[in-house]
C-alpha cells in the first residue's frame, strides 16, 4: 500500500480568487498566440514535395501515360494493391497498360511503385484524402489515376535529386 | 563413358555429347545461348566458355558446347579466366542489345537477363547510339520477330532446319545489320512455329497470341499434358491470377515429345478462357441443371441432387446406353466401367474424325488423348454416326465427360423429347433430350492419367479450380455407382440430396 501526501496549499490557493485571476490570464495570453490547430475539412493539411501521398500516373505532355505495364510496381507493391494488364498499342512504345488499378484501400502510401517503375510513370502525389461509399469505389483505375505531369512535378524532382545523392548521371533519363 | 574431372569431381560423361552436356548434367552451370540440347551445336554465342586442361598443355579457354569431352579432361567453370571471357562476350551481345525489359515478354525467363546478373555484368562502356532495326516484324500468324533484341544465336534456324525439317530462316546481312529473315519475308508456314518462340533465349521471337498478354512471373505454372492429339505431348499449364490459363509450353519428356509441342495444342486455349457459369448454352455447369417438366430452360440444382437423378433415370428405363468422352482420365474410365456394369452395357468412347493436320514428328491427327487407355480397358470406339444410332435406340443415355457434349452436339440435338440423356459435361447444351447436365471439371482443373498412342502415362494436375460446386469426375460417377447399387439391392431408389457424398 501507498500512501500518497497530499500538497499543502499555498495561502493564495487557499484565497481561491487570485488562482481564478492567473486562469484568466493564461487564456488571455492563449488568445494572442499563434493558432496551431486547423478547420480541416475546409482548411486542407500543408504538402511539400516530401509528401507521400496517394500514388497517381503520370500524363506525358503528348497526352499519353508513361506506363508501359511492366509490371514492376506490381511486384513491388507489399500490400498487392496494384493489378495490371497489358495490351498492344500503335504507338513506338509498343506496349502499354488495358487496365491499372489501384486498391486505394490496400495502399500503405509506402512509395515502393514509384522507387520501382523503369519508366517514371508513377509518383506519389499530394493527394491524401480518401473517402467514399463502397470499397468499389475505391479501387481507382487508369482514368481516376491520370494526372498531368506539371501536377506532379515538384515530387518528380524531388525524387530526382534524392535518387542522384547515390545514382551515377545517367543518360537514359 | 569417359572419365574426365569436373570442378575437383571425377564425373563420367557420355562421350557423343559435347562437353556442356556433362556440365549441366552434374550441376556445373555453364551459361549458354547458342547451344541447345535438341539441335545442333555451332558455338556461335561463345558464352559457354570455359577453362580446359588436356595433358601437359596449360589450361585453355574453350567453348563447352563445341568441345568433346575427352579422357583425364580437366574442367574448371568457375576459373577467373573463363568467367572474365563470358563477361566480355556479354558485353558484346548487351552493346546493341535494346533497354526493352519492361515491355518484353520474355522478361523474367530470359537467358540475356539472368546471365548479365549471374556474371554481374550490368554496366556497359559505349556511348555510342544502339542500333536501330525493325521492332515489330510479322513472320506469319503465330510469331512477331523484334530485330534489335535478336543475338544472332540462330537456333530458330536451326529448329526449323532440324527438327521440323522444313527450313525456312535464315541470318540474313551483314555484320551489325545481320537479322533473322525469312525469304522474300514470306510468312513461316508449319505446325511447329511455336516452338521457335520458345527456343530463343531473348525476346526476338514472340508469340502472337502471347503478346503483352501477362508478365511470365505472374503465371502459375502445372504439370499437365496436352488434350489435343493422342501424342500426349508433356506441358506446363500457366495460369494468371488463378483464372485464366495464359500458356500451353512443351515440358522435356524424352520418351514422347523432348522438347516440342504443336501450334495446334499450345494454342489451344480458347475453351478455357470463359469460366463464367449460368444456365445458358456453352457456359460452364456449376454443380448441375434439370430441364423442367415440359417448360423450357434449365434450372440450376446442387451436383449431388443431379447426380441423384441420374440415378432415378437410368433406374427407371430399360434400354440403356453409356457414352464417354475421349477426354476420360483413366481414373474416372474405372469408375465409369463399373457404372456402365451395374446398368448391364458395355461403354463406348466417342472417336471424332481425325484433324488431317498428322505429321510424323508429334501430331497424330486423333483428336483423342486417351484413346488408348480407354482401349485398354474396355471401352469401344464409337464415331459419331455410330453413337447416334445408340442414342436412337434407347430409352435413356449417360453421356460423360468433357466436351461429350459438344463432339455429339448434332447427335444430342437431333433425339426427341420423349428420349432421356444424362449429359455430364463442363460447358451446357441446349438440347430437348438432355433432361439433365452435371457438370465436371475440365483437364486442367483435375488430376488424373491419360495413356498416349505409344502407351506412355501423362499425368494431369490442378492448374486452377473448376467453378465453384463442381466437384470431381470420379466423386460423381462414385455416389452415381453407390446410388445404383442400393437401387439393385431394392432399396430407396430416391436418395435425398446430399444424402451418399
Amino acid at each position: 500500500m501507498v500512501i500518497v501526501k497530499r500538497r499543502e496549499l499555498s495561502l493564495a490557493e487557499k484565497l481561491y480568487l487570485p488562482e481564478i485571476g492567473r486562469a484568466l490570464s493564461l487564456s488571455l495570453r492563449a488568445m494572442f498566440r499563434k493558432r496551431v490547430t486547423r478547420q480541416y475539412p475546409e482548411e486542407p493539411l500543408p504538402t511539400n514535395e516530401v509528401t507521400r501521398g496517394q500514388p497517381r500516373l503520370v500524363v506525358k505532355d503528348d497526352g499519353n501515360i508513361a506506363c508501359v505495364s511492366c509490371g514492376m510496381c506490381e511486384v513491388a507493391c507489399p500490400a498487392y494493391a496494384i493489378t495490371i494488364d497489358g495490351g498492344e498499342t500503335d504507338r513506338a512504345i509498343e506496349r502499354e497498360p488495358v487496365r491499372f488499378d489501384i486498391d486505394m484501400l490496400r495502399c500503405i502510401l509506402c512509395g515502393f511503385c514509384e522507387e520501382a517503375c523503369p519508366k517514371d510513370a508513377i509518383f506519389m502525389s499530394n493527394e491524401l484524402e480518401l473517402a467514399d461509399f463502397s470499397r468499389q469505389a475505391l479501387v481507382y483505375d487508369i482514368e481516376k489515376l491520370k494526372r498531368p505531369r506539371s501536377a506532379l512535378q515538384k515530387r518528380i524532382d524531388y525524387v530526382y535529386r534524392l535518387n542522384d545523392r547515390w545514382r551515377k548521371p545517367s543518360s537514359t533519363r | 563413358m569417359t572419365k574426365i574431372l569436373l570442378n575437383g569431381q571425377t564425373v563420367e560423361a557420355d562421350p557423343k555429347k559435347p562437353l556442356i552436356a556433362a556440365c549441366h548434367e552434374h550441376g556445373a552451370s555453364v551459361p549458354h545461348y547458342c547451344y541447345h540440347p535438341g539441335l545442333k551445336a555451332v558455338g556461335s554465342c561463345r558464352i559457354c566458355q570455359v577453362e580446359v586442361k588436356q595433358g601437359e598443355m596449360p589450361p585453355r579457354i574453350v567453348v563447352a558446347c563445341r568441345t568433346p569431352v575427352a579422357e583425364g579432361m580437366i574442367v574448371n567453370t568457375e576459373a577467373g579466366k573463363a568467367h572474365d571471357a563470358r563477361r566480355e562476350c556479354l558485353e558484346f551481345l548487351l552493346k546493341n542489345h535494346p533497354l526493352d525489359c519492361p515491355i518484353c515478354d520474355k522478361a523474367g525467363e530470359c537467358d540475356l537477363q539472368d546471365y548479365a546478373f549471374a556474371e554481374n555484368q550490368g554496366e556497359g562502356r559505349t556511348v555510342e547510339p544502339r542500333r536501330k532495326l525493325e521492332k515489330r516484324k510479322s513472320l506469319g500468324d503465330v510469331i512477331v520477330l523484334d530485330e534489335e533484341r535478336c543475338i544472332l544465336c540462330s537456333r530458330c534456324v536451326r529448329f526449323m532446319e532440324e527438327v521440323p525439317k522444313t527450313p525456312q530462316l535464315a541470318v540474313v546481312g551483314l555484320g551489325s545489320r545481320s537479322t533473322i529473315a525469312t525469304f522474300m519475308d514470306r510468312p513461316l508456314k508449319g505446325n511447329y512455329q511455336g516452338n521457335l518462340a520458345d527456343v530463343c533465349p531473348v525476346g526476338a521471337l514472340t508469340l502472337k497470341k502471347f503478346r503483352f498478354q501477362a508478365r511470365v512471373w505472374n503465371l502459375r505454372k502445372s504439370l499437365s499434358t496436352c488434350a489435343e492429339c493422342s501424342r500426349g505431348c508433356s506441358i506446363t499449364v500457366e495460369v494468371l491470377r488463378g483464372k485464366d490459363v495464359k500458356r500451353f509450353r512443351p515440358r522435356y519428356n524424352d520418351k514422347v515429345n523432348k522438347w516440342w509441342m504443336c501450334d495446334r495444342g499450345r494454342f489451344a486455349l480458347e475453351r478455357h478462357v470463359d469460366v463464367a457459369t449460368g444456365t445458358t448454352a456453352g457456359a460452364r455447369i456449376a454443380g448441375a441443371l434439370v430441364r423442367g417438366q415440359g417448360a423450357q430452360g434449365l434450372e440450376p440444382v446442387e451436383s449431388e441432387l443431379g447426380v441423384a437423378i441420374a440415378a432415378d433415370m437410368l433406374v427407371a428405363h430399360e434400354a440403356r446406353t453409356v457414352i464417354a468422352s475421349p477426354f476420360l482420365t483413366q481414373e474416372e474410365a474405372e469408375v465409369l466401367l463399373r457404372v456402365a456394369r451395374a446398368l448391364g452395357t458395355t461403354p463406348v468412347f466417342v472417336s471424332p474424325a481425325g484433324d488431317g493436320l498428322a505429321d510424323a514428328l508429334l501430331h497424330t491427327g486423333d483428336p483423342c488423348p486417351n484413346r488408348r487407355g480407354l482401349t485398354e480397358l474396355g471401352f469401344g470406339a464409337a464415331s459419331a454416326a455410330d453413337c447416334a444410332a445408340r442414342l436412337a435406340a434407347s430409352q435413356v443415355a449417360l453421356v460423360v465427360g468433357e466436351r461429350a457434349g459438344e463432339l455429339l452436339a448434332a447427335e444430342l440435338a437431333a433425339l426427341g423429347a420423349s428420349q432421356r440423356v444424362a449429359l455430364f459435361d463442363a460447358r451446357a447444351l441446349d438440347a430437348v433430350a438432355v433432361k439433365l447436365q452435371v457438370g465436371v471439371p475440365t483437364h486442367v482443373e483435375k488430376s488424373g492419367t491419360w495413356i498416349n498412342v505409344d502407351g506412355h502415362a501423362g499425368r494431369l494436375t490442378i492448374a486452377r479450380a473448376a467453378p465453384a460446386g463442381t466437384r470431381a469426375l470420379t466423386h460423381s460417377l462414385q455416389q452415381l455407382d453407390t446410388l445404383l447399387a442400393a437401387a439393385a439391392a431394392g432399396s430407396a431408389t430416391t436418395a435425398p440430396a446430399g444424402g451418399a457424398r
